[in-house]
């Protein structure tokens, strides 16, 4: 009977949504959205590594070596005839002058910057660098390369190495293939795949809760405002309304997120091209991101509990304020922890075993977006795992509880917002 | 007689005022039954404990034979509350079939239904078929149309109208009163709220009348009004269009015979004074010479029953006697 009703209201919230105009736009355009979130910060910092200004620099030599030249040449890559580097040997006395010089090019902007090479520069204390563009993080980190591999060559020729051997020692670069440990039988992880797939899930989950949570706050505050909520709490209870709805919702959530898991595959025919845009070298030997089953049922737990935390929130907001542009004001703090949460983002992806991403995916209302994406960084005990799911769906039915209670009482209230005290009330009605 | 509904010892209290206190009624089966009192008499709250809306602090109701808490009485039941809308981006058929099925009907034979009731309001013409229509393209007169529809497709046996004529046109008012009496005739039951006393007075088999939480009077009509009393009050007009030559004047200026007197443009509206007979009125202003072209006894108006039993101090600005 109210099975037969639920699954009325559920067919209803469900129909309306995915039928709509903007589903099929969101969901046609939902996984370009997130690639281009995801992508477009490293294609902008690509974009500002090419600095052509960069070489216009003077290189102020005060060491009486071919330091500066080399340093130049490093500077100034394979085309060096093009670049506007330029080397000026200088005795130590006269360097103060010929800096302040150099300085006054640089003010004037015939120069981007000067450099200082001197004996300080071999004691590996400081080398004096000043120039317009010190604040441009890329910039820097060429410059610094170029003189690191300078000075390391002229070095090493001076300890005796031949001039090749030197240069290729230089030159050499070490990078570390960071990989974490999975099952046995399983394809290793790669953690720069790790953390674009963690990216992505928490990204997707952050978004879809609000999305789906505020599509039930504005279905709540357009029965309230049409004043069909009336009409149909004649036909069914508050809380079977409150629970196909919120279902109904939650059904067209993972119809969209199911279509873009489907659409994955072809993603991944074409990752070369879009990881080889975020400088992963050798995309197409990278392999999917390997999950089991029992981790991808752990994702869907904690985009479902997460989803019912924050939608019977919204509802309950939904239903306490008189219009919608109230509930945009009364919703705000709920949306501020979602927030807080991706403050915190960062922080987890630097250490993603240390307390602060501890503490922060153990809090019910930040786990379903920060666990996800510590699960991806580092092996995450099941049992752990299984204690935070516990804790958020004692969390989800305390909320619910209370939620259903003022949603029951608000939806029927068309008078003024109710104040803190007055919510209260309601919350302890049975 | 058997009783749609019975009221036993309702009371709902909320923490800063009494909404209903201790109310019983029994409504019988197959009359249209008026809930009347000023705004906020406990009207709207009553309606909704029978509704199962909201739950009484105390006492019982029963709908139909049972309990009002049971589930599915409410199927039986077609509620067209006073705050009332549809949602609007859904189309009129879609919105329609959704309250039926809520109420039971199968989808197939909701579309029957549907089809009938939008020919027979008007909504589906040979030109222009507004079932395919958005609820938010429908005028108001529509919507209501529709919204009426949504109340009456599961053929409930019993109706509850809480203050169904505010905001409607007069057309759409007539043809509601029409609907009602046709639900009686079928052996329905109709209960609606008003406060608009003229209306309950010529639809209603009979009232009762509640203010500030309680019930003041119950009966049929005709009864209530036989029992408020002799008629005290008489309808007056003289054969000359002015009215009041100086010796009937004289007469209605006599406080031992009449106690109030208006005079309108045509007529003259008086009340008998406490003692006084109307036979003796009549004879004094014959008597006086006055050329009396009218003299009719009035038995008292729900209007008038209800200010002599609940008091001015029970009607709230906002409580009109007509409408």
């Amino acid at each position: 009977m109210a099975d037969r009703k639920l699954g009325i209201i559920v067919r209803r919230e469900y129909l309306e949504r995915v039928r709509t105009k903007w589903f099929v736009i969101v969901t046609a355009f939902g996984p370009l959205f997130f690639l281009a979130i995801i992508m477009l910060p490293s294609v902008l910092a690509r974009r500002s590594n090419a600095s052509a200004e960069v070489t216009n620099v003077r290189i102020l030599d005060a060491t009486a070596t071919d330091v500066g030249r080399r340093i130049a040449a490093r500077l100034a890559g394979p085309d060096a005839d093009t670049t506007r580097v330029e080397v000026v040997a200088v005795a130590p006395a006269d360097l103060p002058a010929v800096r302040e010089a150099a300085v006054t090019a640089v003010n004037d902007r015939r120069l981007q910057g000067v450099m200082v090479v001197d004996s300080s520069t071999f004691a590996g204390e400081r080398t004096l660098y000043i120039g317009r563009n010190s604040g441009a993080s890329a910039d820097v980190e060429l410059l610094t390369t170029a003189l690191r591999e300078g000075v390391l060559a002229y070095r090493l020729e001076a300890a005796g190495l031949d001039a090749p051997a030197a240069r290729d020692i230089a030159q050499r670069r070490y990078r570390i293939d960071a990989q974490r440990p999975t099952a046995p039988g399983r394809e290793r992880g790669d953690a720069m795949v790790n953390l674009l797939f963690g990216a992505s899930v928490t990204m997707l989950l952050y978004v879809s809760i609000i999305l789906y949570g505020v599509a039930v706050l504005r279905g709540v505050q357009e029965e309230k405002q049409t004043r069909v909520a009336e009409v149909v709490l004649s036909s069914v209870p508050a809380n079977t309304l409150l629970a196909g709805k919120v279902l109904g919702v939650g059904a067209v959530g993972l119809t969209q997120i199911a279509i873009w898991v489907a659409a994955a595959p072809l993603l991944f025919r074409f990752r070369a091209p879009l990881l080889g845009a975020l400088g992963v070298d050798n995309a197409t030997s990278l392999p999917l991101p390997s999950i089991g089953v029992g981790a991808a049922l752990t994702l869907v737990a904690f985009f479902i509990l997460g989803y019912l935390l924050y939608s019977s929130l919204f509802a309950a907001v939904g239903a306490m304020v008189a219009s919608e542009h109230e509930a945009q004001q009364a919703a705000q703090p709920i949306i501020m922890v979602l927030v807080a949460a991706m403050i915190f983002l960062q922080a987890v992806i630097a250490a993603p075993s240390g307390l602060t991403a501890k503490i922060v995916s153990w809090i019910p209302f930040t786990a379903p977006v920060i666990m996800p994406l510590r699960m991806s960084l580092t092996s995450v005990p099941p049992i752990e795992l299984a204690l935070v799911l516990l804790g958020m769906a004692i969390t989800c039915w305390l909320c619910i509880r209370v939620a259903a209670r003022i949603y029951r009482t608000g939806l029927l209230m068309y008078g003024k917002r109710p104040s803190l005290r007055e919510l209260a009330r309601w919350a302890r009605r049975t | 007689m058997t009783h749609a509904v019975v009221f036993d010892r309702v009371a709902k209290r909320y923490e800063s005022h009494v909404a209903v206190a201790t109310l019983s009624l029994a409504i019988p089966t197959g009359t249209i039954y008026g809930i009347l009192g000023p705004n906020g008499a406990g009207k709207t709250t009553s309606i909704r404990m029978l509704m199962n809306i909201i739950a009484p602090d105390e006492g019982r109701i029963t709908v139909l034979g049972r309990d009002s808490t049971e589930s599915g009485i409410t199927d039986r039941i077609g509620y067209l509350p006073e705050e009332r809308g549809l949602y609007r981006r859904m189309r009129v058929r879609a919105v329609l079939r959704f309250l039926a099925e809520l109420k039971g009907v199968s989808a197939r034979e909701a579309d029957q239904r549907i089809d009938d009731w939008l020919l027979r309001l008007g909504l589906r013409t040979p030109e222009r078929d507004w079932g395919t229509a958005k609820v938010e393209e429908l005028s108001r007169g529509m919507q209501q149309k529709v919204q009426f529809i949504g109340t009456l497709l599961h053929d409930p046996d019993l109706v509850i109208l809480d203050e169904p004529f505010s905001g409607l046109d007069p057309i759409n008012a007539q043809a509601l009163k029409d609907a009602m009496v046709e639900l009686r005739a079928r052996g329905k039951t109709v209960i609606f709220s008003t406060h608009m006393m003229d209306n309950a007075e010529r639809m209603c088999d009979a009232v009762c009348i509640i203010a500030r939480g309680r019930k003041v009077l119950d009966g049929t009509v005709s009864s209530l009004r036989a029992s408020a009393g002799q008629a005290r009050q008489v309808a007056l007009a003289f054969a000359d269009p002015i009215g009041l030559d100086e010796n009937a004047a004289a007469v209605l200026a006599d406080r031992t015979l009449i106690s109030r007197c208006e005079v309108h443009s045509h007529s003259v509206d008086v009340e008998l004074a406490h003692g006084a007979d109307a036979q003796e009125l009549l004879r004094a202003l014959v008597h006086a010479g006055a050329a009396v072209s009218r003299f009719e006894l009035v038995q008292p108006s729900l209007h008038q029953i209800f200010l002599d039993t609940v008091g001015a101090t029970g009607v709230e600005p906002g409580m009109s006697g007509h409408g």
